[in-house]
Formats: C-alpha cells, sequence, structure tokens
C-alpha cells in the first residue's frame, strides 16, 4: 500500500492485489470482536459516574455501528488484472472511518490476546485462534501505517 | 498659521455582559490519556491532532509523554466538554478518562 498522490482533500493510494484483497476482507468481517466495557474515569467517585459510564458504552456501539456501515462502502472494486495494482481513493472522512475501522480491529485483537505488554508473538500462547488474532492485529497496523504513516 | 484641533469623541467602551456555562460553575477535569502497548504512536499523534486540532508537534509531545511517562494529561476542562473529548478520544480507542483536577 502507497500513497500515490493527495491532492485537493483526497488521498489515493495504490494497493497490489493481494493489499486490496485484504483490506476488503477486513472490512467485509469487520466488526471481529466484541467491544469491552469502558470507563470514564479511574479515580472520580461521584456517583454519576455509572450512568456517565452507560451513556459513554452506548455511545461508543453506536459508533461501531457506524463505522460498520459506512466500511461496507469503501469496498475496493476488484479489478480484472491479477496483476494490476488497485487504486483506493479517500476523501477525509473515509480515510478516518478507515483509520478507525483499522484501530478498532488492532485493538479488539489485543484485547481478545488478553491486553500482553509485548507485542511479541512469544508472548502469547499459540492456539491457532491467537495465533489468527496476532496476524489480524498486525495486518491492521500495516494498513494503519501505511495510511498515516507516509505524509 | 496654528491649527485648531477639533473636539474628538471617544466612543465610551461597549460593557458585554459576561455569560457563563455550567462548566464554568462545577469542578473542572483532566483529560488523560494513558499508555498501552498497542496504538501505534503515530496513530496517537495523529488523533490529537484531529480531535484537539494541534499541531504536529504538540501532538507529537503528548504522545511521546503517553509512551514515555504511562501518561499525559491533554486539557482541563468543565464535565462537558471534558466528558466530550473522552468520548471522542475513546471511539478513536485511545485509553482516555476525565479525572478531577484538585
Amino acid at each position: 500500500m502507497k500513497l500515490v498522490k493527495r491532492e485537493n482533500g483526497t488521498w489515493q493510494y495504490g494497493l497490489n492485489p493481494i493489499e486490496a484483497d485484504l483490506l476488503n476482507r477486513l472490512l467485509n468481517q469487520f466488526p471481529f470482536t466484541e467491544n469491552g466495557p469502558a470507563e470514564i474515569t479511574r479515580t472520580d467517585q461521584d456517583p454519576k459516574v455509572a450512568e456517565r459510564e452507560k451513556l459513554l458504552n452506548e455511545s461508543l456501539a453506536e459508533h461501531r455501528k457506524e463505522l460498520q456501515q459506512q466500511g461496507l462502502k469503501l469496498l475496493i472494486k476488484k479489478s480484472k488484472s491479477r496483476v494490476q495494482s488497485q487504486r483506493l481513493i479517500l476523501n477525509a472522512e473515509q480515510r478516518e472511518i478507515l483509520l478507525q475501522i483499522l484501530n478498532d480491529i488492532r485493538i479488539g485483537c489485543w484485547v481478545a490476546l488478553g491486553k500482553p505488554d509485548s507485542m511479541e508473538p512469544e508472548s502469547f500462547n499459540h492456539t491457532a485462534q491467537e495465533l489468527a488474532q496476532h496476524h489480524l492485529m498486525n495486518l491492521a497496523g500495516y494498513f494503519e501505517h501505511h495510511l498515516i504513516g507516509q505524509e | 498659521m496654528p491649527s485648531v484641533a477639533e473636539p474628538v469623541t471617544i466612543p465610551r467602551p461597549v460593557i458585554r455582559k459576561q455569560t457563563r456555562s455550567d462548566d464554568d460553575l462545577g469542578p473542572t477535569y483532566y483529560v488523560i490519556c494513558w499508555n498501552d502497548p498497542v496504538n501505534l504512536m503515530v496513530y496517537v499523534s495523529h488523533v490529537f491532532m484531529k480531535i484537539f486540532r494541534w499541531n504536529k508537534q504538540t501532538a507529537d509531545k503528548h504522545m511521546r509523554e503517553v509512551h514515555e511517562k504511562g501518561k499525559s494529561v491533554l486539557v482541563r476542562e468543565g464535565a462537558e466538554k471534558a466528558e466530550f473529548y473522552v468520548h471522542q478520544l475513546q471511539n478513536y480507542k485511545l485509553q482516555a478518562t476525565m479525572e478531577r483536577a484538585e
């Protein structure tokens, strides 16, 4: 995945067919994991905290649903050629949506792996499911990095 | 020929009545971003720039603080605005909370 051009508020990326296929799969199958409960504070003892946390979790769930719907609109049309690179053209809003989806996948996999301190594969048990989650986490990170790391 | 200065009328300053939102009256909160080993550094900076409209230098400074010190106080705001920022940051999956300022 490579940033080809940036002009007039759009970003144009070139992806090889494998990358395009993988990105489509990620978008098609998002979300992969459950949304864990979110905390709004670590120290505040205010009795309203529970209510605030409920609102936060509802808002996050709603946002995720929107991401899912918007993500499907970003699917890359299949090219007839198996070799030719494919183009992904995003405006600023679409780019943010894709970024959030990818990071949601990355964080979701990390949570599913038990929130390990180390990202090295040695720190996980090697069940097939855990290995798959580890690969998925890295894949999402790969796309994230190429989406915003080339500016 | 000596010139005669014309009288100048100085306009009276307009004193606008200050209005205060509920946030000004209640306690204030620190919006804190906590470190985790999974969010990419470039991503964290990007989110700070997006949400707080900071320049890259400020965003990177806070990102490094999160990474090196375990947390960074991003802003100090009233309850409503602090809560808004926490929602925004958590939508991006950053570990952010609001903690009451002393």
